[in-house]
């Protein structure tokens, strides 16, 4: 009997030291990412003022205290459900990696909303939000079957107000990373979407980055 | 069409005529932005532009604007509230020279000789790092020199009227005090909670006069937003173990096995020769 013990311990033993291997080899090394697209210089767009090209009647001045406004943000995202990919992830804010990079949550069941942009439910702009495909934390995540999701499929983000926000799926690309339309994910002032980004294609070992992102676009469905 | 806008300004409205009759048909890209504030304490004026009347009743610690302009020179004259036209005024007239696709806050403000003066500043609407905002400072006050305090650090050192500075910082919130330069206490303005807001210039004006009692100093606060730069790119993978091809796993599963292989055999082995 004692000796049956010993061939199931020995194996989860090796088992044991496999994972560590893998995650050894796997660790990720903080370079830079050589070909990381860097963003087009986004267009400075102060806030509207009147049309004084058309002058009939005479526009008035805005006239204001200036004083630091009293901010409102938006309600924070908290809960990320695609149903037919059975993903089903918490939300948590995200800012910029160290790298100029989107910041992301080191749990790759964990989706990182880019706090600074729209958030879902606001009235123009995109709501990014990514996470890991795969991290040293917590192995492959939800997000390794957002390239299996269909055109048409329903997408719901419930936020910390518990107002759930419904979108149906537009768009699913694998685009690489070189050349990426970033500035076009992160988009501020077109009309409302969910923008879902991971990571996907070719692994390159070297730089420790896979070659292209994943990005499954909705819209509202006003639901 | 000046006649009917003129009228409309003389009617005592806030009207932009005399610089709207100037403005052709230009699109936005070829105009500038100009924002008018009021730093002189106590006196209430009219902004003539170009001898015209343009804000009326103009009050103390107010911004008016902004205002899309014809890139252009502007002879802006202020006077008392009560005059009749800007032949007498109590600053200018200055003539402000603006670009296209430049944004402008022109400054009536105190001397440090304590008489009011104008400054034209070109506010830094250059695009800022994802997760970052600016924050610029004026000093337009009669007062000397001043350092700014974030927390207990000198961020800005030794600035004058009517000098400003220009700071790129990560959003948050800061707690600064504005202190007589190279002082710690007591603050002349502050401590203050100031708000780094991603993607926008936040514009701070010290001024008022420091040499009455009780001093006059005031903080005002212009913003301008919609500067955001945008991440990079997004870097969603750690591993490898989910790309098309993902390579690096076969070799560790491939060692893996022959290793559980070797040890099965030299358990069955110990096995088998236990039960010799």
């Amino acid at each position: 009997m004692g000796r049956r013990r010993v061939a199931p311990a020995v194996i989860a033993g090796l088992l044991a030291g496999l994972l560590v291997g893998l995650v050894a080899a796997c660790a990720p090394s903080r370079a830079v990412e050589p070909d990381a697209p860097s963003s087009p210089p986004h267009a400075a767009s102060p806030r509207p003022s009147p049309d004084v090209t058309s002058a009939a009647p005479a526009p008035r001045v805005p006239v204001y205290d200036p004083t630091a406004p009293a901010q409102t943000p938006s309600a924070a995202p908290v809960r990320l459900v695609v149903p037919s990919q059975h993903i089903d992830m918490r939300v948590v804010p995200v800012g910029v990696a160290d790298d100029g990079s989107m910041g992301l949550s080191e749990n790759a069941f964990e989706a990182g909303w880019y706090e600074y942009g729209p958030a879902p439910g606001d009235p123009a702009g995109n709501a990014v939000l990514a996470a890991h495909v795969d991290s040293v934390q917590s192995g492959i995540g939800p997000f390794a079957r957002l390239r299996g999701v269909s055109v048409g499929a329903r997408v719901e983000v419930t936020d910390d107000a518990s107002d759930v926000h419904r979108y149906r799926v537009v768009s699913v690309h694998k685009i690489p990373k070189d050349g990426a339309p970033t500035s076009s994910w992160f988009d501020r002032d077109g009309a409302p979407r969910l923008v879902l980004v991971t990571c996907g294609g070719e692994w390159n070992a070297k730089t420790r980055h896979y070659a292209d992102n994943v990005v499954v676009t909705a819209e509202p469905t006003g639901g | 069409m000046r006649a009917r806008l003129l009228a409309g300004a003389v009617a005592g409205t806030l009207a932009l005529a005399g610089l709207a009759a100037t403005a052709g048909p230009a699109s936005a890209a070829d105009d500038a932005q100009l924002s008018v504030f009021h730093g002189v304490p106590g006196l209430t004026v009219d902004v003539y532009v170009n001898g015209k009347l343009t804000l009326d009743d103009f009050k103390p610690g107010k911004m008016a604007g902004p205002l899309d302009l014809s890139a252009g020179t502007y002879k802006v004259a202020i006077t008392a509230a009560d005059a009749k036209d800007d032949s007498k005024p109590a600053i200018g007239p200055v003539d402000l020279k603006l670009a296209a696709g430049k944004n402008y806050t022109a400054v009536a403000h105190l001397g440090t000789d304590g008489k009011p003066t104008a400054t034209l500043f070109t506010n830094d609407t250059s695009t800022t790092k994802a997760g970052q905002g600016r924050i610029t400072v004026r000093h337009v006050a009669n007062a000397p020199a001043v350092d700014v305090l974030a927390g207990k650090d000198a961020v800005i050192s030794g600035l004058e009227n009517p000098d400003e500075k220009v700071l790129d910082l990560p959003a948050g919130t800061v707690s600064a005090s504005v202190v007589a330069a190279g002082t710690t206490k007591p603050a002349l303005l502050g401590p203050a909670d100031v708000k780094v807001t991603e993607g926008t210039n936040t514009i701070l004006y010290a001024w008022g006069d420091a040499t009455t009692d009780p001093s006059t100093l005031a903080l005002a606060t212009q913003m301008i937003t919609g500067l955001h730069g945008n991440p990079s790119g997004v870097q969603a993978g750690e591993l490898g173990l989910a790309a098309d091809h993902p390579t690096p796993v076969w070799p560790f599963a491939l060692g893996a096995l022959a290793l559980l292989g070797v040890a099965t055999m030299a358990v069955v082995r110990r096995r088998v020769t236990q039960e010799d």
